[in-house]
């Protein structure tokens, strides 16, 4: 859907890089970011399960920082890079291999970590920054990083050990 | 079959590569521009008269793209569907809009439709209902009494319905008993919370004339037939495509208000329609689940045999129904759980109250059935001085009672007969996989701070059954296979399952079979997905249309080759002529053929077959949990959880642990987190993940998951179900380790608390127990 502005709320340019191209759009003060990302930029792999923030499906990367799209205006990431899960291979810094999946996308699909793979996205995006941040985590670091993900299918048990096999 | 065996290998799922792209299409992924954004108005009081409902303030505004109430819908509009699995139930069913009573807080009163999401939602807060407040009924208990407020007068009372159940005789039993147990249990109301919500859209198709409604359901077929029914459009006008579907549990196996609402929007508007829910509004819009009271009585000897148990279910189902019968239903059937007791009665009762409708989440009534039993069970192994592995020892069928016959009644199924089975050998497993003889031992060694305990459950459920399952089959012209299934993937893989099943039964890859789901417009008239059906009915559906097709494609090749339809044959995946040894063809080849001869459709050969044997089978599991109880703070862990799983034959043990794991965990959610909560005038006070809290990666406990595979003697590949058993007995494994935890001298709450750090903080500075379970 493309977001109309209505006579109430006037709109106001904004102009980010998503995934590598540069999407301009005139928006209202109002508009979430992760509906700008959605309906202007086309990145549908954005999910939105919580819409407070707690859920972590939406979870993005702004300015190499993951946040909530729920809970961020698209005016307020004017003139910001975005990474969604289309960037993934970015974020992780390497190629998709053959199956044209990253080491990250390969590894939950290797451990059954993901069944109606709702949340997954959000998931690998948060977790491909987090190992960037921090490479080798401790389990403790991993379930601390997971808390911030709701996944309402897995129990997390896959998720955790498909995690600790991409430990270098 | 073949060498290359594909049933019983823990393959990957090729569901996966576009989920972890991002690229699958859920509903919310399929609105495009021009569409209208509905909203629904819904009743912001519990129970109330309707005296208006006053559009003036957005009728003209212009973003405003249509509305809609009870009053301008069409005459004829049916009311929503209602599954009475019950006799002489009572009709509390509800309209599409509420016309002249709203009974629950979040019932849909009211559509806006606008230019997009926002402008829907600020519109539907200017719409202006007048209420003329009527008393609620918040629980059932007061519900019942005489004199109480009624939701439906009509009726005279809130008790929808009522089964009773008698074997043998528990009088006689309870008259001979040394110990009787008796206790009453409180299970609260949760809600499935699928990560992705529901959503619908309604678009026409100008050419064709006809309706598509896409909707987030598991029941798609169902919902076609229902949305025919209520608008009174003709069936073959309208189409139900489930596109990817992100979780469901049951509460995405109703048919609910939105879904029909989209498409009356377009048929009055003349625009494409969509609708996609928020979680506030999943909250009080979507199907709850679980809330029961559960008394149990127990006739017990002095050596722990339980020879009579009488069960009272009270289930407070809400506001209206849409399976009845169900909860309460799935209780009684399963309560006795692996334990002989010869002598039984229950009674089973369904009360209204001015809450969210009630439906199935995964497990049913199983999981407070199972949560009583097996609570009963240790209590009255600490009555006769035994322990907890030996009173349910001397309690279980024993293997060489299969079939066992219950004496009752599953609503809707028919008797209940366990098909199959070895429960001593569950326990065997489950007590080894948590170390059982040395748990004394670990409990000594534990820090003082630390109550340590052990609870064991057991778990019997109905799997599959809802009706006869068709499937169709496709040879295309390239020789690809194409299996066209009714079972809707909602998560737990099954076009994977489905195809290492058909790949087996053929002899073919299965990088050949493609299998699709979904659409019914291509899809066969399945009942859908619920009841750990999808793999037992969806498989066994399949084999029969695969054998339906390969006696089309001897046909075929016998008439290519000019050779009798007798002497074809199809051996190890491909087509062998008697009277020609050495010489084979396969599907791809035999496709070339035909259509060099041009003998084939453009299509390929389809062939259709239905799995009729509306055979239930009984899957069952023995779990154990292990859980420390912090002394000082209340709060709870578990640390080990083991279950020893039975569902058949199983086609793929990295999905079925996926599946037991994420049951158990949901369970666990249940026991220590969720709970709908309302105040007493009946205002929900959980509406979202500030309120109410799901089991985060940190809660989840050391799995040890093992197998024992009694195959089915009901279906030809012997499988049962494996979507619920993980569920159904985590309450009960989990509740029993807190009360062994903190031991026989503590009061615990009998039910599935939620036992929360604030209740066990409560519980462990002594207050008494109805000050610690307010």
């Amino acid at each position: 859907m493309t977001r109309a502005p209505t006579a109430a709320d006037a709109a106001i340019a904004v102009v980010m890089t998503v995934d590598n191209a540069t999407v301009r759009a005139q928006v209202p003060a109002r508009y979430l970011l992760c509906d700008f990302l959605r309906e202007q930029a086309g990145a549908r792999g954005v999910h939105v399960a919580c819409g407070h923030g707690v859920c972590g499906a939406c979870t993005v990367v702004v300015d190499a920082v993951p946040v909530r799209a729920c809970l961020m205006l698209a005016v307020q990431a004017d003139g910001c890079v975005v990474q969604t899960i289309a960037s993934l291979p970015a974020l992780e810094g390497a190629a998709p291999g053959d199956s044209g999946l990253t080491r990250l996308q390969r590894a939950f699909r290797d451990h059954h970590a993901l069944q109606c793979g709702y949340c997954t996205p959000g998931m690998l995006v948060s977790t491909a920054s987090f190992l960037a941040a921090n490479p080798g985590p401790s389990r403790g670091q991993i379930l601390d990083h997971l808390n911030g993900h709701l996944c309402r299918c897995s129990g997390y048990a896959n998720i955790i050990a498909a995690i600790e096999s991409v430990r270098p | 079959m073949t060498a290359s065996r594909k049933f019983g290998q823990p393959t990957r799922r090729r569901e996966d590569a576009p989920l972890l792209t991002g690229r699958a299409d859920f509903v919310a992924d399929l609105v495009r521009p021009g569409m209208a954004a509905m909203r629904v108005v819904r009743a912001s009081v519990a129970h109330a008269r309707l005296r208006g409902i006053d559009f003036s303030a957005v009728a003209n505004d212009p973003a405003c793209l249509g509305f809609l109430s009870a009053h301008e819908l069409p005459a004829g509009t049916g009311a929503l569907p209602a599954a009475d699995l019950v006799a002489d139930s009572k009709p509390a069913h509800h309209g599409v809009l509420a016309r002249e009573v709203v009974r629950y807080v979040g019932e849909p009163v009211a559509v806006v439709l606008a230019v997009d999401a926002y402008a829907a939602e600020d519109l539907a807060e200017r719409v202006a209902i007048d209420y003329e407040p009527l008393p609620v009924v918040m629980d059932v208990h007061s519900g019942i009494k005489p004199g109480s407020a009624l939701l439906y007068p009509q009726f005279g009372s809130n008790i929808v319905h009522q089964t009773t159940q008698l074997v043998g005789d528990p009088d006689g039993a309870f008259a001979a008993a040394d110990i009787i147990v008796d206790e009453t249990f409180s299970f609260q109301r949760v809600a499935a919370n699928s990560m992705e919500m529901r959503g619908a859209i309604a678009t026409l198709d100008a050419a064709s004339g006809r309706y598509l409604v896409h909707s987030s359901t598991q029941i798609p077929q169902i919902l076609r037939k229902e949305l025919a029914r209520i608008t009174g459009i003709a069936p073959e006008r309208l189409r139900v495509i489930a596109p990817q579907v992100g979780g469901g549990f049951g509460a995405k196996e109703a048919v609910y208000a939105e879904e029909i609402l989209v498409l009356l929007a377009l048929q009055r508007f003349g625009r494409a329609t969509y609708w996609l829910e928020d979680r506030q509004e999943s909250f009080i819009g979507s199907c709850h689940g679980r809330e029961q009271s559960v008394r149990l009585r127990a006739a017990v000897t002095a050596a722990g045999i339980v020879t009579a148990v009488e069960v009272e279910c009270l289930s407070d189902i809400g506001a209206a129904y849409q399976f009845l019968g169900n909860t309460p239903g799935a209780a009684i059937a399963s309560v006795r759980g692996p334990y002989r007791i010869p002598n039984f009665r229950s009674r089973a009762r369904s009360v209204v109250t001015n809450k969210t409708p009630l439906n199935v989440y995964r497990g049913a009534g199983y999981p407070q059935a199972i949560a009583a039993m097996e609570r009963v069970m240790d209590l009255a192994a600490t009555a006769t001085g035994l322990d907890a592995a030996q009173i349910r020892r001397r309690n279980l069928l024993p293997p060489e009672a299969f079939p066992v016959e219950r004496g009752i009644a599953y609503p809707g199924c028919g008797p209940v007969v366990f098909d199959s089975g070895n429960f001593p050998a569950l326990l065997d497993s489950t007590l080894d996989a948590v170390d059982y003889p040395r748990f004394a031992l670990r409990r000594a060694r534990t820090a003082p701070e630390i109550a340590l305990g052990l609870g064991l459950s057991f778990v019997v459920e109905m799997t599959g059954g809802g009706g006869g399952e068709p499937a169709r089959l496709r040879l295309r012209p390239d020789g690809r296979l194409q299996l066209l299934s009714g079972i809707v993937p909602i998560g737990q893989g099954s076009e994977t399952t489905l195809a290492q099943i058909l790949a087996d039964h053929l002899g073919v890859a299965i990088e050949s079979i493609d299998v699709l789901s979904g659409d019914t417009d291509d899809s066969p008239d399945s009942p859908g997905t619920f009841a750990s059906r999808g793999a037992t009915m969806g498989g066994n559906a399949a084999c029969r249309a695969a054998d339906a097709l390969i006696h089309r494609a001897c046909r075929l090749a016998a008439e290519l080759r000019g050779a009798r339809a007798a002497d074809i044959a199809w051996q190890d995946g491909v087509l062998v002529d008697r009277t020609r040894p050495g010489e084979s063809l396969t599907l791809a080849a035999l496709m070339q053929q035909a259509q060099a001869a041009g003998v084939v459709p453009a299509g390929g050969l389809d062939a259709a077959a239905c799995y009729n044997d509306d055979a239930v089978s009984w899957s069952s599991a023995c779990h154990a949990a292990v859980v420390e109880v912090d002394r000082g703070t209340g709060v709870v862990r578990v640390v080990d959880y083991a279950v020893t799983h039975d569902c058949g034959r199983i086609a793929n043990p990295l999905l079925v642990d996926g599946q037991v794991m994420g049951g158990a965990v949901q369970g666990l959610g249940q026991c220590l987190f969720e709970e709908i909560r309302y105040d007493p005038a009946g205002l929900p006070l959980s509406k979202g993940y500030m309120d109410y809290v799901l089991p985060s990666a940190a809660t989840v406990p050391r799995f040890t998951l093992r197998h024992i595979q009694t195959p089915s003697p009901l279906n030809p590949l012997g499988m049962k179900g494996a979507g619920e058993a993980g569920c159904s007995g985590a309450v009960a494994a989990i509740a029993n380790a807190i009360a062994n935890a903190l031991g026989p001298q503590t009061t615990v709450p009998n039910g599935s608390g939620p036992f929360t750090p604030q209740l066990l903080h409560r519980i462990l500075q002594g207050a008494p127990r109805e000050e610690a379970s307010a």
